[in-house]
Protein backbone atom coordinates (compact mmCIF):
# COMPACT_ATOMS: atom_id res chain seq x y z
CA UNK A 1 0.00 0.00 0.00
CA UNK A 2 1.48 3.30 -1.13
CA UNK A 3 1.46 6.02 1.49
CA UNK A 4 0.71 9.59 0.48
CA UNK A 5 1.63 11.02 3.86
CA UNK A 6 3.77 9.56 6.61
CA UNK A 7 4.38 11.59 9.74
CA UNK A 8 6.54 10.58 12.69
CA UNK A 9 6.83 12.38 16.02
CA UNK A 10 6.31 15.80 14.49
CA UNK A 11 6.85 18.72 16.86
CA UNK A 12 6.52 22.41 16.13
CA UNK A 13 7.31 25.05 18.71
CA UNK A 14 6.74 28.68 17.70
CA UNK A 15 9.20 31.30 18.97
CA UNK A 16 10.56 28.83 21.50
CA UNK A 17 7.37 28.91 23.53
CA UNK A 18 4.08 27.96 21.91
CA UNK A 19 3.90 24.22 21.33
CA UNK A 20 1.61 23.91 18.30
CA UNK A 21 2.41 20.27 17.52
CA UNK A 22 3.39 17.92 20.28
CA UNK A 23 4.49 14.65 18.68
CA UNK A 24 2.12 13.91 15.81
CA UNK A 25 2.13 10.44 14.21
CA UNK A 26 -0.09 9.30 11.36
CA UNK A 27 -0.25 8.02 7.81
CA UNK A 28 -2.56 8.65 4.86
CA UNK A 29 -3.02 6.03 2.15
CA UNK A 30 -2.62 7.16 -1.46
CA UNK A 31 -5.95 7.86 -3.11
CA UNK A 32 -7.83 8.42 0.13
CA UNK A 33 -9.85 11.43 1.18
CA UNK A 34 -8.55 12.18 4.65
CA UNK A 35 -10.33 14.56 7.02
CA UNK A 36 -8.55 16.22 9.90
CA UNK A 37 -10.82 17.44 12.68
CA UNK A 38 -9.92 19.39 15.76
CA UNK A 39 -10.91 22.42 17.78
CA UNK A 40 -9.50 25.86 16.96
CA UNK A 41 -5.87 26.08 17.95
CA UNK A 42 -5.38 22.32 18.02
CA UNK A 43 -2.59 22.55 15.45
CA UNK A 44 -4.41 21.56 12.25
CA UNK A 45 -3.25 24.52 10.19
CA UNK A 46 0.32 24.29 11.51
CA UNK A 47 0.39 20.62 10.55
CA UNK A 48 -0.85 21.43 7.07
CA UNK A 49 1.67 24.23 6.65
CA UNK A 50 4.51 21.89 7.60
CA UNK A 51 3.28 19.18 5.23
CA UNK A 52 3.11 21.75 2.43
CA UNK A 53 6.74 22.84 3.18
CA UNK A 54 5.79 26.37 4.23
CA UNK A 55 7.10 25.88 7.75
CA UNK A 56 9.91 23.72 9.07
CA UNK A 57 9.14 21.37 11.96
CA UNK A 58 11.09 21.81 15.20
CA UNK A 59 11.68 18.05 15.29
CA UNK A 60 10.29 14.84 13.86
CA UNK A 61 9.80 13.77 10.27
CA UNK A 62 7.19 14.04 7.58
CA UNK A 63 7.19 12.43 4.15
CA UNK A 64 4.96 13.11 1.18
CA UNK A 65 5.10 10.23 -1.29
CA UNK A 66 8.39 9.29 0.37
CA UNK A 67 9.92 12.76 -0.09
CA UNK A 68 11.04 14.44 3.11
CA UNK A 69 9.27 17.79 3.56
CA UNK A 70 12.45 19.46 4.75
CA UNK A 71 15.22 17.80 2.72
CA UNK A 72 13.29 17.27 -0.53
CA UNK A 73 10.91 20.19 -0.22
CA UNK A 74 11.05 21.11 -3.89
CA UNK A 75 10.14 17.53 -4.89
CA UNK A 76 7.27 17.64 -2.41
CA UNK A 77 5.98 20.90 -3.89
CA UNK A 78 5.97 19.41 -7.39
CA UNK A 79 3.50 16.74 -6.26
CA UNK A 80 1.07 18.75 -4.19
CA UNK A 81 -1.27 21.65 -4.44
CA UNK A 82 -2.72 23.63 -1.63
CA UNK A 83 -5.79 25.75 -1.07
CA UNK A 84 -5.37 27.93 2.02
CA UNK A 85 -8.24 28.96 4.22
CA UNK A 86 -8.06 32.61 3.18
CA UNK A 87 -8.74 33.89 -0.34
CA UNK A 88 -5.77 32.96 -2.47
CA UNK A 89 -6.57 34.38 -5.91
CA UNK A 90 -5.85 37.85 -7.25
CA UNK A 91 -9.13 39.69 -7.33
CA UNK A 92 -8.04 42.47 -9.69
CA UNK A 93 -7.57 40.17 -12.68
CA UNK A 94 -9.97 37.69 -14.29
CA UNK A 95 -10.52 34.08 -13.30
CA UNK A 96 -8.89 32.87 -16.50
CA UNK A 97 -5.85 35.07 -15.89
CA UNK A 98 -5.45 33.67 -12.39
CA UNK A 99 -5.25 30.18 -13.79
CA UNK A 100 -2.92 31.37 -16.54
CA UNK A 101 -0.47 32.87 -14.03
CA UNK A 102 -0.52 29.71 -11.91
CA UNK A 103 -0.13 27.54 -15.00
CA UNK A 104 2.97 29.54 -15.90
CA UNK A 105 4.35 29.37 -12.37
CA UNK A 106 3.95 25.59 -12.49
CA UNK A 107 5.47 25.37 -15.95
CA UNK A 108 2.54 23.75 -17.74
CA UNK A 109 3.70 23.59 -21.39
CA UNK A 110 2.22 26.35 -23.53
CA UNK A 111 0.84 23.99 -26.17
CA UNK A 112 -1.79 22.46 -23.90
CA UNK A 113 -1.96 25.22 -21.29
CA UNK A 114 -5.16 26.75 -22.58
CA UNK A 115 -6.95 23.39 -22.90
CA UNK A 116 -6.03 22.45 -19.32
CA UNK A 117 -7.21 25.82 -18.01
CA UNK A 118 -10.53 25.66 -19.86
CA UNK A 119 -11.05 22.07 -18.72
CA UNK A 120 -10.59 23.14 -15.11
CA UNK A 121 -12.88 26.16 -15.54
CA UNK A 122 -15.44 23.97 -17.24
CA UNK A 123 -15.42 21.27 -14.58
CA UNK A 124 -15.75 23.89 -11.85
CA UNK A 125 -18.66 25.51 -13.68
CA UNK A 126 -16.81 28.79 -14.14
CA UNK A 127 -16.49 28.85 -17.94
CA UNK A 128 -19.22 31.47 -18.41
CA UNK A 129 -17.59 33.99 -16.06
CA UNK A 130 -13.95 33.13 -16.74
CA UNK A 131 -13.18 36.52 -18.23
CA UNK A 132 -14.82 38.58 -15.51
CA UNK A 133 -12.72 40.15 -12.79
CA UNK A 134 -12.57 37.92 -9.72
CA UNK A 135 -13.77 40.78 -7.49
CA UNK A 136 -17.20 40.35 -9.09
CA UNK A 137 -17.39 36.66 -8.03
CA UNK A 138 -19.37 35.28 -5.10
CA UNK A 139 -17.65 33.45 -2.25
CA UNK A 140 -18.57 30.09 -3.73
CA UNK A 141 -17.22 31.01 -7.16
CA UNK A 142 -13.93 32.19 -5.64
CA UNK A 143 -13.58 28.89 -3.77
CA UNK A 144 -14.25 26.94 -6.95
CA UNK A 145 -11.67 29.06 -8.79
CA UNK A 146 -9.15 28.29 -6.07
CA UNK A 147 -9.84 24.60 -6.41
CA UNK A 148 -9.51 24.94 -10.18
CA UNK A 149 -6.07 26.51 -9.56
CA UNK A 150 -5.18 23.49 -7.46
CA UNK A 151 -6.46 21.10 -10.15
CA UNK A 152 -4.61 22.38 -13.20
CA UNK A 153 -1.35 20.80 -12.14
CA UNK A 154 -3.04 17.42 -11.60
CA UNK A 155 -1.41 16.99 -8.18
CA UNK A 156 -0.95 13.60 -6.55
CA UNK A 157 -1.99 15.13 -3.26
CA UNK A 158 -4.24 18.08 -2.61
CA UNK A 159 -4.29 19.98 0.69
CA UNK A 160 -7.45 21.91 1.48
CA UNK A 161 -7.57 24.09 4.58
CA UNK A 162 -11.25 24.41 5.50
CA UNK A 163 -12.33 24.23 1.86
CA UNK A 164 -15.95 25.20 2.38
CA UNK A 165 -15.73 27.72 5.20
CA UNK A 166 -18.27 30.52 4.74
CA UNK A 167 -20.11 28.85 1.87
CA UNK A 168 -23.84 28.23 1.77
CA UNK A 169 -25.02 24.59 1.82
CA UNK A 170 -25.58 24.34 -1.93
CA UNK A 171 -22.18 25.85 -2.71
CA UNK A 172 -20.59 23.41 -0.25
CA UNK A 173 -22.29 20.53 -1.97
CA UNK A 174 -21.12 21.63 -5.41
CA UNK A 175 -17.52 22.01 -4.20
CA UNK A 176 -17.54 18.50 -2.78
CA UNK A 177 -19.13 16.97 -5.85
CA UNK A 178 -16.38 18.51 -7.99
CA UNK A 179 -13.68 17.32 -5.60
CA UNK A 180 -14.93 13.75 -5.45
CA UNK A 181 -15.28 13.51 -9.21
CA UNK A 182 -11.76 14.94 -9.60
CA UNK A 183 -10.46 12.31 -7.20
CA UNK A 184 -12.28 9.62 -9.13
CA UNK A 185 -10.77 10.76 -12.40
CA UNK A 186 -7.15 11.27 -11.31
CA UNK A 187 -6.82 9.22 -8.13
CA UNK A 188 -5.68 12.31 -6.25
CA UNK A 189 -5.27 11.98 -2.50
CA UNK A 190 -7.17 14.71 -0.68
CA UNK A 191 -6.23 15.90 2.80
CA UNK A 192 -8.54 18.47 4.35
CA UNK A 193 -9.26 20.29 7.61
CA UNK A 194 -12.78 21.11 8.54
CA UNK A 195 -15.17 22.13 11.27
CA UNK A 196 -18.13 20.72 9.37
CA UNK A 197 -18.61 17.22 10.77
CA UNK A 198 -21.11 16.30 8.07
CA UNK A 199 -18.46 16.81 5.38
CA UNK A 200 -16.03 14.54 7.16
CA UNK A 201 -18.86 12.06 7.63
CA UNK A 202 -20.00 12.05 4.00
CA UNK A 203 -16.89 12.52 1.95
CA UNK A 204 -13.89 11.14 3.82
CA UNK A 205 -12.44 7.66 3.80
CA UNK A 206 -10.61 8.24 7.03
CA UNK A 207 -10.79 10.77 9.82
CA UNK A 208 -8.26 11.90 12.38
CA UNK A 209 -9.15 13.96 15.40
CA UNK A 210 -6.52 16.29 16.74
CA UNK A 211 -6.39 18.08 20.07
CA UNK A 212 -3.71 20.19 21.75
CA UNK A 213 -1.12 19.36 19.12
CA UNK A 214 -1.63 15.61 19.20
CA UNK A 215 -3.62 13.06 17.25
CA UNK A 216 -6.17 11.63 19.62
CA UNK A 217 -8.24 9.30 17.43
CA UNK A 218 -8.27 7.73 13.97
CA UNK A 219 -10.88 5.78 12.07
CA UNK A 220 -13.58 5.85 9.44
CA UNK A 221 -16.66 7.90 10.22
CA UNK A 222 -18.63 4.84 11.25
CA UNK A 223 -15.80 3.44 13.36
CA UNK A 224 -15.57 6.70 15.23
CA UNK A 225 -19.29 6.81 15.83
CA UNK A 226 -19.35 3.21 17.02
CA UNK A 227 -16.31 3.67 19.20
CA UNK A 228 -18.32 5.87 21.51
CA UNK A 229 -20.60 3.02 22.61
CA UNK A 230 -22.77 5.43 24.37
CA UNK A 231 -25.95 7.33 23.90
CA UNK A 232 -26.88 10.75 25.11
CA UNK A 233 -30.09 11.47 26.97
CA UNK A 234 -31.02 15.09 26.91
CA UNK A 235 -33.38 16.50 29.53
CA UNK A 236 -34.82 19.95 29.03
CA UNK A 237 -35.47 21.16 32.55
CA UNK A 238 -38.17 23.63 33.42
CA UNK A 239 -36.08 25.53 35.94
CA UNK A 240 -32.58 26.70 35.24
CA UNK A 241 -29.92 24.37 36.52
CA UNK A 242 -29.61 21.48 38.88
CA UNK A 243 -27.68 21.60 42.10
CA UNK A 244 -24.34 19.84 42.43
CA UNK A 245 -25.73 17.16 44.77
CA UNK A 246 -28.18 15.89 42.17
CA UNK A 247 -25.48 15.89 39.52
CA UNK A 248 -23.29 13.90 41.84
CA UNK A 249 -25.99 11.29 42.46
CA UNK A 250 -26.55 10.84 38.74
CA UNK A 251 -22.86 10.77 38.06
CA UNK A 252 -22.36 8.01 40.62
CA UNK A 253 -24.87 5.66 39.00
CA UNK A 254 -22.80 2.86 37.53
CA UNK A 255 -24.24 2.99 33.98
CA UNK A 256 -23.64 6.75 33.67
CA UNK A 257 -20.37 7.73 32.09
CA UNK A 258 -20.71 11.50 31.76
CA UNK A 259 -22.99 14.27 32.95
CA UNK A 260 -22.98 17.80 31.67
CA UNK A 261 -25.31 20.70 32.27
CA UNK A 262 -25.66 23.72 30.07
CA UNK A 263 -28.34 26.25 31.12
CA UNK A 264 -31.52 24.21 31.36
CA UNK A 265 -30.19 21.37 29.25
CA UNK A 266 -28.94 18.32 31.13
CA UNK A 267 -27.01 15.78 29.09
CA UNK A 268 -26.37 12.35 30.51
CA UNK A 269 -24.22 9.90 28.64
CA UNK A 270 -25.06 6.24 29.16
CA UNK A 271 -24.41 2.97 27.39
CA UNK A 272 -28.05 2.17 26.84
CA UNK A 273 -30.62 4.92 27.05
CA UNK A 274 -33.71 2.71 27.28
CA UNK A 275 -32.69 0.99 30.53
CA UNK A 276 -31.06 4.03 32.09
CA UNK A 277 -33.90 6.46 31.54
CA UNK A 278 -36.35 5.22 34.21
CA UNK A 279 -33.70 5.34 36.96
CA UNK A 280 -32.57 8.84 36.11
CA UNK A 281 -36.17 10.05 35.87
CA UNK A 282 -36.79 8.64 39.31
CA UNK A 283 -33.94 10.65 40.79
CA UNK A 284 -35.03 13.85 39.11
CA UNK A 285 -38.59 13.37 40.29
CA UNK A 286 -37.64 12.72 43.93
CA UNK A 287 -35.51 15.87 43.87
CA UNK A 288 -38.48 17.85 42.59
CA UNK A 289 -37.03 18.67 39.20
CA UNK A 290 -39.57 19.05 36.43
CA UNK A 291 -38.59 17.78 33.02
CA UNK A 292 -40.22 19.40 29.99
CA UNK A 293 -38.81 17.23 27.29
CA UNK A 294 -36.60 14.19 26.92
CA UNK A 295 -34.74 13.20 23.82
CA UNK A 296 -32.16 10.56 23.19
CA UNK A 297 -29.50 10.67 20.54
CA UNK A 298 -27.47 8.01 18.86
CA UNK A 299 -23.85 9.01 18.53
CA UNK A 300 -22.93 11.29 15.65
CA UNK A 301 -19.54 12.38 14.49
CA UNK A 302 -20.08 15.52 16.56
CA UNK A 303 -20.25 13.37 19.66
CA UNK A 304 -17.08 11.58 18.69
CA UNK A 305 -15.44 14.92 18.12
CA UNK A 306 -16.60 16.26 21.47
CA UNK A 307 -15.46 13.16 23.26
CA UNK A 308 -12.00 12.91 21.78
CA UNK A 309 -11.24 16.58 21.32
CA UNK A 310 -12.55 17.26 24.80
CA UNK A 311 -14.42 20.49 24.36
CA UNK A 312 -17.56 19.20 26.10
CA UNK A 313 -18.33 21.23 29.16
CA UNK A 314 -17.40 18.65 31.75
CA UNK A 315 -16.10 19.04 35.28
CA UNK A 316 -12.47 17.97 35.66
CA UNK A 317 -13.24 14.88 37.71
CA UNK A 318 -15.43 13.52 34.92
CA UNK A 319 -12.80 14.33 32.36
CA UNK A 320 -10.20 12.25 34.10
CA UNK A 321 -12.71 9.47 34.55
CA UNK A 322 -13.49 9.38 30.84
CA UNK A 323 -9.81 9.39 30.05
CA UNK A 324 -9.36 6.39 32.29
CA UNK A 325 -12.28 4.67 30.63
CA UNK A 326 -10.80 5.36 27.23
CA UNK A 327 -7.50 3.89 28.33
CA UNK A 328 -9.10 0.74 29.60
CA UNK A 329 -10.94 0.17 26.31
CA UNK B 1 14.80 24.58 -9.41
CA UNK B 2 16.39 27.48 -11.29
CA UNK B 3 13.95 27.13 -14.15
CA UNK B 4 11.07 26.92 -11.71
CA UNK B 5 12.30 30.11 -10.10
CA UNK B 6 12.83 32.02 -13.35
CA UNK B 7 9.38 30.96 -14.54
CA UNK B 8 7.84 32.27 -11.36
CA UNK B 9 9.65 35.60 -11.73
CA UNK B 10 8.38 36.04 -15.28
CA UNK B 11 4.88 35.04 -14.21
CA UNK B 12 5.03 37.72 -11.50
CA UNK B 13 5.99 40.34 -14.09
CA UNK B 14 3.14 39.23 -16.32
CA UNK B 15 0.78 39.42 -13.36
CA UNK B 16 1.70 43.08 -12.81
CA UNK B 17 1.15 43.92 -16.47
CA UNK B 18 -2.25 42.25 -16.41
CA UNK B 19 -3.21 44.10 -13.24
CA UNK B 20 -2.20 47.37 -14.85
CA UNK B 21 -4.23 46.53 -17.92
CA UNK B 22 -7.38 46.16 -15.81
CA UNK B 23 -6.90 49.22 -13.61
CA UNK B 24 -4.78 52.19 -14.56
CA UNK B 25 -6.18 54.64 -12.01
CA UNK B 26 -3.28 54.21 -9.62
CA UNK B 27 -0.83 54.80 -12.43
CA UNK B 28 -2.37 58.18 -13.23
CA UNK B 29 -2.86 59.36 -9.67
CA UNK B 30 0.71 58.46 -8.83
CA UNK B 31 1.86 60.63 -11.71
CA UNK B 32 0.39 63.78 -10.15
CA UNK B 33 3.13 64.33 -7.58
CA UNK B 34 6.13 64.04 -9.92
CA UNK B 35 4.39 66.25 -12.45
CA UNK B 36 3.96 68.90 -9.73
CA UNK B 37 7.65 68.65 -8.87
CA UNK B 38 8.54 69.30 -12.49
CA UNK B 39 5.84 71.75 -13.54
CA UNK B 40 5.70 73.86 -10.37
CA UNK B 41 8.82 73.42 -8.27
CA UNK B 42 11.14 72.84 -11.22
CA UNK B 43 9.87 75.77 -13.26
CA UNK B 44 9.93 78.22 -10.34
CA UNK B 45 13.36 77.21 -9.07
CA UNK B 46 14.62 77.21 -12.62
CA UNK B 47 13.68 80.89 -12.89
CA UNK B 48 15.57 81.71 -9.70
CA UNK B 49 18.79 80.22 -11.10
CA UNK B 50 20.15 79.86 -7.56
CA UNK B 51 21.47 76.32 -7.83
CA UNK B 52 24.65 75.62 -9.80
CA UNK B 53 23.93 72.78 -12.20
CA UNK B 54 26.95 72.90 -14.51
CA UNK B 55 25.09 74.72 -17.22
CA UNK B 56 22.17 72.30 -17.45
CA UNK B 57 18.73 73.96 -17.24
CA UNK B 58 17.37 73.33 -13.72
CA UNK B 59 14.28 71.50 -14.95
CA UNK B 60 16.47 69.14 -16.96
CA UNK B 61 18.70 68.69 -13.91
CA UNK B 62 15.93 67.53 -11.59
CA UNK B 63 14.05 65.34 -14.10
CA UNK B 64 16.07 62.14 -13.38
CA UNK B 65 15.62 62.66 -9.63
CA UNK B 66 11.89 63.19 -9.94
CA UNK B 67 11.68 60.16 -12.19
CA UNK B 68 13.47 57.99 -9.65
CA UNK B 69 11.57 59.40 -6.71
CA UNK B 70 8.29 58.50 -8.31
CA UNK B 71 9.45 55.02 -9.27
CA UNK B 72 10.77 54.22 -5.81
CA UNK B 73 7.52 55.52 -4.36
CA UNK B 74 5.81 52.82 -6.38
CA UNK B 75 8.22 50.14 -5.33
CA UNK B 76 8.37 51.02 -1.65
CA UNK B 77 4.60 50.77 -1.42
CA UNK B 78 4.92 47.47 -3.13
CA UNK B 79 5.90 45.92 0.19
CA UNK B 80 2.39 46.79 1.13
CA UNK B 81 1.14 44.41 -1.52
CA UNK B 82 3.16 41.66 0.11
CA UNK B 83 1.67 42.48 3.52
CA UNK B 84 -1.74 42.44 1.91
CA UNK B 85 -1.06 39.13 0.23
CA UNK B 86 0.07 37.77 3.54
CA UNK B 87 -3.29 38.66 5.04
CA UNK B 88 -4.97 36.83 2.18
CA UNK B 89 -3.81 33.36 1.25
CA UNK B 90 -1.89 34.26 -1.91
CA UNK B 91 1.53 34.27 -0.33
CA UNK B 92 0.91 30.89 1.27
CA UNK B 93 -0.09 29.46 -2.06
CA UNK B 94 2.97 30.91 -3.80
CA UNK B 95 5.17 29.32 -1.16
CA UNK B 96 3.78 25.92 -2.10
CA UNK B 97 4.65 26.43 -5.79
CA UNK B 98 7.72 24.56 -7.08
CA UNK B 99 9.90 27.67 -7.23
CA UNK B 100 12.24 28.56 -4.39
CA UNK B 101 10.75 30.97 -1.88
CA UNK B 102 13.49 33.41 -2.79
CA UNK B 103 12.10 33.46 -6.29
CA UNK B 104 8.85 34.64 -4.77
CA UNK B 105 10.61 37.51 -3.02
CA UNK B 106 12.82 38.51 -5.93
CA UNK B 107 10.02 37.96 -8.45
CA UNK B 108 7.69 40.20 -6.49
CA UNK B 109 10.40 42.84 -6.12
CA UNK B 110 11.29 42.83 -9.78
CA UNK B 111 7.64 42.94 -10.77
CA UNK B 112 7.47 46.30 -9.00
CA UNK B 113 10.02 47.46 -11.53
CA UNK B 114 7.32 46.95 -14.17
CA UNK B 115 5.11 49.51 -12.50
CA UNK B 116 8.04 51.82 -12.02
CA UNK B 117 8.97 51.74 -15.69
CA UNK B 118 5.37 52.31 -16.74
CA UNK B 119 5.39 55.32 -14.41
CA UNK B 120 8.39 56.70 -16.26
CA UNK B 121 6.54 56.42 -19.54
CA UNK B 122 4.07 59.00 -18.25
CA UNK B 123 6.59 61.37 -16.70
CA UNK B 124 9.02 61.56 -19.62
CA UNK B 125 6.46 62.92 -22.14
CA UNK B 126 5.31 65.48 -19.57
CA UNK B 127 8.92 66.56 -19.04
CA UNK B 128 9.33 66.89 -22.81
CA UNK B 129 6.28 69.11 -22.97
CA UNK B 130 7.80 71.29 -20.26
CA UNK B 131 10.86 71.71 -22.46
CA UNK B 132 13.31 69.19 -21.00
CA UNK B 133 15.81 68.14 -23.67
CA UNK B 134 16.72 64.45 -23.52
CA UNK B 135 19.68 62.77 -25.18
CA UNK B 136 17.86 60.98 -27.96
CA UNK B 137 19.87 57.78 -28.01
CA UNK B 138 17.75 54.61 -27.85
CA UNK B 139 20.55 52.60 -26.29
CA UNK B 140 21.03 55.20 -23.54
CA UNK B 141 17.29 55.24 -22.89
CA UNK B 142 17.15 51.49 -22.73
CA UNK B 143 20.01 51.42 -20.22
CA UNK B 144 18.30 54.13 -18.16
CA UNK B 145 15.11 52.07 -18.06
CA UNK B 146 17.06 49.00 -16.98
CA UNK B 147 18.57 51.05 -14.16
CA UNK B 148 15.11 52.29 -13.11
CA UNK B 149 13.90 48.72 -13.20
CA UNK B 150 16.66 47.33 -11.01
CA UNK B 151 16.74 50.24 -8.59
CA UNK B 152 13.03 49.89 -7.97
CA UNK B 153 13.55 46.15 -7.50
CA UNK B 154 16.04 46.96 -4.75
CA UNK B 155 13.68 49.41 -3.09
CA UNK B 156 10.84 46.91 -3.30
CA UNK B 157 13.14 44.51 -1.48
CA UNK B 158 13.68 47.14 1.26
CA UNK B 159 9.93 47.43 1.55
CA UNK B 160 9.56 43.66 1.85
CA UNK B 161 12.10 43.81 4.66
CA UNK B 162 10.17 46.64 6.36
CA UNK B 163 6.91 44.76 5.75
CA UNK B 164 8.33 41.71 7.49
CA UNK B 165 9.05 43.82 10.55
CA UNK B 166 5.80 45.79 10.50
CA UNK B 167 3.41 43.02 9.57
CA UNK B 168 0.37 45.32 9.49
CA UNK B 169 -0.58 47.72 6.75
CA UNK B 170 -1.29 50.66 9.03
CA UNK B 171 2.18 50.68 10.53
CA UNK B 172 3.70 50.27 7.13
CA UNK B 173 2.08 53.37 5.63
CA UNK B 174 3.97 55.75 7.93
CA UNK B 175 7.31 54.07 7.35
CA UNK B 176 6.94 54.31 3.58
CA UNK B 177 6.82 58.11 3.70
CA UNK B 178 9.52 58.35 6.33
CA UNK B 179 11.82 56.29 4.15
CA UNK B 180 11.44 57.95 0.78
CA UNK B 181 11.51 61.67 1.47
CA UNK B 182 14.82 61.68 3.42
CA UNK B 183 16.44 59.57 0.71
CA UNK B 184 15.15 62.00 -1.90
CA UNK B 185 16.40 65.12 -0.11
CA UNK B 186 19.74 63.62 0.89
CA UNK B 187 20.65 62.82 -2.70
CA UNK B 188 21.67 64.69 -5.81
CA UNK B 189 18.07 64.79 -7.02
CA UNK B 190 17.39 68.51 -6.53
CA UNK B 191 20.88 69.98 -5.99
CA UNK B 192 24.50 68.87 -6.26
CA UNK B 193 25.75 67.03 -3.19
CA UNK B 194 28.58 69.53 -2.65
CA UNK B 195 26.00 72.16 -1.64
CA UNK B 196 24.97 70.05 1.38
CA UNK B 197 26.39 70.37 4.90
CA UNK B 198 29.34 68.03 5.36
CA UNK B 199 27.44 65.55 7.54
CA UNK B 200 24.67 65.13 4.98
CA UNK B 201 27.24 64.64 2.25
CA UNK B 202 28.41 61.49 4.04
CA UNK B 203 24.86 60.20 4.04
CA UNK B 204 24.44 61.05 0.38
CA UNK B 205 27.46 58.93 -0.50
CA UNK B 206 25.74 55.88 1.00
CA UNK B 207 22.40 56.71 -0.59
CA UNK B 208 21.73 54.35 -3.49
CA UNK B 209 19.46 56.98 -5.00
CA UNK B 210 22.49 59.23 -5.55
CA UNK B 211 24.10 56.67 -7.86
CA UNK B 212 20.88 55.86 -9.66
CA UNK B 213 20.16 59.53 -10.32
CA UNK B 214 23.72 60.14 -11.46
CA UNK B 215 23.51 57.24 -13.90
CA UNK B 216 20.12 58.22 -15.32
CA UNK B 217 21.14 61.88 -15.54
CA UNK B 218 24.27 60.92 -17.45
CA UNK B 219 22.35 58.70 -19.82
CA UNK B 220 19.31 60.76 -20.71
CA UNK B 221 20.22 64.40 -19.91
CA UNK B 222 23.94 65.15 -20.16
CA UNK B 223 25.18 62.19 -22.18
CA UNK B 224 28.19 62.11 -19.83
CA UNK B 225 28.90 58.46 -19.01
CA UNK B 226 32.15 58.83 -17.05
CA UNK B 227 30.62 57.65 -13.78
CA UNK B 228 28.31 55.04 -15.29
CA UNK B 229 30.36 51.96 -14.41
CA UNK B 230 30.74 53.11 -10.79
CA UNK B 231 27.03 53.91 -10.58
CA UNK B 232 26.00 50.52 -11.95
CA UNK B 233 28.38 48.77 -9.57
CA UNK B 234 26.87 50.68 -6.64
CA UNK B 235 23.34 49.78 -7.75
CA UNK B 236 24.30 46.13 -8.21
CA UNK B 237 25.76 45.97 -4.69
CA UNK B 238 22.65 47.67 -3.32
CA UNK B 239 20.36 45.20 -5.11
CA UNK B 240 22.30 42.14 -4.00
CA UNK B 241 22.33 43.28 -0.37
CA UNK B 242 18.64 44.18 -0.42
CA UNK B 243 17.51 40.98 -2.15
CA UNK B 244 19.48 38.97 0.40
CA UNK B 245 18.11 40.88 3.37
CA UNK B 246 14.57 40.66 2.00
CA UNK B 247 14.87 36.94 1.32
CA UNK B 248 16.09 36.28 4.84
CA UNK B 249 13.53 38.50 6.53
CA UNK B 250 10.82 36.99 4.36
CA UNK B 251 10.74 34.04 6.74
CA UNK B 252 9.29 36.39 9.33
CA UNK B 253 6.41 37.26 7.03
CA UNK B 254 5.58 33.61 6.59
CA UNK B 255 5.46 32.60 10.25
Amino acid sequence: MMLAIEVKQLVKIYAGKVKALNGVDFTVKAGDIFALLGPNGSGKTTLMRILTTQLKPTSGEAHIFEFDVVKNDSQVRKNISYVPQETSVWTDISGFENLLIYAKIYGIPSKNRKDIIWDALDSMGLDAIANNLVKTYSGGMIRRLEIACAMIIKPKLMFLDEPTIGLDPSARKIVWEKLTSFRKEYGTTIFFNTHYMDEADHYSDEIAIMDKGKMVKFGTASELKHSIRREVIQFNLRNHGVDEIVLKIIRNMDFVSEVAIHNSELNVVVEDAETALPDIMEILRTKGITVDKISTARPTLDDAFLKYAGTMNLPNSIRSETTRRKDSL
Amino acid sequence: MIWDSLREMFAMIELELRRLKHDRTEMYTRAVQPILWLAVYGTVMGNVRAIPTDGIPYLDYITPGVLLQSTIFVSVFYGLTIVWERETGILKKLLVAPASRYATVIGRSIASGVRAVVQAFIIIPVAMLLGVRFVLNPLYFFTAFLILFFVSGGFAAISIFVASVMKTRERFMGIGQALIMPLFFVSNALYPIKLMPQILQYFAVFNPLTYAIDAVRGLVITGDLTNLALDIAAIAIFDIIMFTVASISFRKIIE
